[in-house]
């Protein structure tokens, strides 16, 4: 059985990054010196053109490129799923940590604040903080940051009380290690197993995150290019341009999907599925 | 005894949630850049306008007063009137209600109606043609935005069978087929993302479940494989699987606010958004507060119905909340 299962982890390892190395092919044509067109820029003269060699997404109702326009897109999605998940990693840390660690009425205290945040529907909490503090990036990222934050504590809890009373811990708190050093030096790298599938889980979601909340026009802002977006002005042109969906859709999907296939590698490699 | 003792400290603990989550709401829009009278009268009010505003809006009582008054409005159902559409707050979210709780309650039904057959079929025999045909389509359907979904199926339907008009909508008490009509598609595209994780997690759980001494014990006294699988190994699945189902409840209600934007339905998504573009804070409060109460008494009700089913979660783990 041990073998199946790290078959499948391999399986699942390659999909992923073979899914997410379409993402980076595309983005590397679009750098090359044959492509070269503005993602913002407007052309009168190419409206709605479907796709062809010279544009290879088509056109929107603009003229603007779609393919050099789904590349600025990812390069924000990128920003912000990496900078939100960052700041939710920091903040979970720091949450989860010394609940865990500290137990009693730390823990009371950190995790009624926590669950508290996780009561509000996560896409609400971040469209009513961006909606009232005005739609910037940085908005959106430490918005997107504070809603995933409690995900992470809570990961971090549960790992931290699971460790606490294996021997190696417990003898550092009879040597009197200060607390700090064992959180960091002797916690933290055992609980990669349980981190690293949820820092990649988390991508994913900041991602699909991010996208709903552009195309409802509280994510990233025009002029930039932002799936979302782009997807909630294609809706005028569904029958008539069903470029302007699919290829925005596909890349977004693509991403999204190699992201999720890796977190399951990185889940089964850690033997996290015993059968 | 013990049941009620376990209750008892589940509600002291809801209790306390709601006045954080209360609190944060208020906060929230207490610290809120900019002042709501100035915004609201324009830049050519007087100072006597502005602080006569400000008085009726009671914005010049200290910030504790506030807060209790309306901590009060928001649990006897008052939270005072929208300033952008002058009528009272409750009343603007009772009407948008059908539309969005219709959508979770059918989003949820879906859930549980495809996600079980699935994950049986699926854990059953792991590593068979069926589990990796249904895993890799559950990873899919993760992977699928609902509105990105709600796009595709809005194409699909309405320009290539005709069958659907996107932005119809009936009111329950008219039609009440009709209303539920309407709500189906909107409610797949929300479901099906949520089906997917929901699968996930019973396959696990089923297929630990299955390891387990109790099942090669009914298995040596001869059940049958189908009467292990419904009564004994699902039940006890479940209530693992309860915590997961509680989550995916308060994401179709979030999902639901997007979707129905992508539907054109008259739901609680659309109110949202006004509000926000009109800056209407007691709207906006009032709605993220009920919606958030919402998702407690859910998640309180999970926790409750998981301690009837499985008395170990009394003593040893931690609930939802």
């Amino acid at each position: 059985m041990r073998t199946s299962l790290q078959k499948k982890t391999r399986i699942y390892m390659a999909v992923g990054f073979s899914l997410l190395a379409v993402i980076l092919v595309a983005f590397v044509i679009s750098l090359t010196h044959l492509y070269v067109y503005d993602p913002n820029s407007t052309n009168a003269a190419a409206k709605l053109l479907p796709p062809s060699s010279d544009h290879l997404f088509g056109t929107d109702n603009l003229g603007r490129d779609v393919f050099a326009r789904c590349m600025e897109a990812s390069k924000y999605t990128l920003l912000v799923s990496f900078c939100g998940v960052f700041i939710a990693f920091v903040l979970g840390t720091l949450l989860g940590m010394p609940a865990g660690y500290f137990g009693g009425i730390t823990d009371k205290f950190i995790m009624l604040i926590s669950n508290s945040v996780m009561c509000f529907p996560g896409i609400l909490l971040a469209l009513v903080a961006v909606a009232v503090f005005g739609p910037s990036l940085f908005n959106v990222v430490w918005a997107l940051g504070l809603v995933f934050a409690p995900t992470f504590a809570r990961v971090y809890r549960t790992g931290v009380i699971g460790l606490s009373s294996k021997e190696y811990i417990l003898h550092a708190k009879v040597l009197k290690v200060n607390p700090m050093r064992i959180m960091l030096l002797h916690i933290f790298p055992n609980l990669v197993p349980q981190l690293l599938p949820a820092v990649v889980i988390g991508l994913a979601n900041m991602t699909l995150f991010e996208s709903g909340m552009s195309y409802l026009g509280l994510g990233v802002q025009p002029p930039h290019a932002s799936y979302g977006k782009m997807l909630a002005d294609a809706q005028s042109y569904m029958t008539m341009a069903p470029w302007l969906i699919v290829f925005p859709a596909l890349l977004l999907v693509i991403y999204v999907l190699g992201l999720y296939f890796l977190s399951e590698a990185a889940r089964l490699s850690f033997g996290g599925e015993r059968r | 005894m013990e049941q009620a003792k376990y209750i008892g400290k589940r509600l002291v603990e809801l209790f306390l949630t709601l006045l954080v989550v209360s609190f944060l709401t208020f906060a929230a829009f207490s610290i809120i850049p900019g002042d709501t009278a100035s915004v609201m009268l324009g830049p050519n009010a007087t100072a006597e306008q502005l602080s006569a505003l400000r008085s009726q809006l009671g914005l010049d009582l200290p910030m504790s007063v506030r807060y209790l008054e309306w901590l009060k409005g928001a649990f006897t159902g008052d939270l005072g009137n929208s300033y952008a559409y002058s009528q009272p707050v409750i009343s603007l979210i009772t009407d948008r209600l059908p539309v969005t709780i219709g959508m979770s309650i059918l989003s949820l039904l879906m859930v549980l109606l495809i996600s079980y057959p699935m994950a049986i079929l699926s854990g059953r025999r792991p590593g068979s043609l069926s589990d990796n045909t249904l895993s890799v389509f559950g990873h899919v359907l993760f992977a699928l935005p609902p509105f990105v979904l709600s796009m595709l199926i809005i194409t699909l339907a309405s320009a290539a069978f005709g069958i659907y008009s996107v932005g119809r909508y009936v009111k329950p008490s008219s039609d009440f087929f009709g209303y539920l009509g309407c709500l189906l598609l909107p409610s797949f595209c929300i479901a099906l993302p949520k089906i997917a994780m929901t699968f996930k997690f019973l396959r696990a759980s089923i297929i630990e479940e299955k390891a387990s001494d109790y099942v090669r014990t009914s298995k040596s006294h001869g059940l049958s494989d189908v009467s292990i699988m419904f009564r004994h190994i699902l039940p006890n699945s479940t209530v693992s699987t309860i915590t997961v189902i509680s989550l995916v409840l308060s994401d179709i209600l979030g999902g639901s606010l997007i979707v129905e934007q992508v539907f054109n339905l008259p739901g609680l998504g659309r109110l949202l958004l006004a509000a926000i573009s009109r800056r209407d804070f007691p709207l906006l409060s009032g709605m993220v507060f009920y919606l958030a109460l919402i998702t407690v008494l859910l998640y309180f009700a999970a926790d409750i119905v998981s301690a009837l089913i499985d008395p170990r979660m009394r003593n040893n783990r931690e609930g939802t909340l």
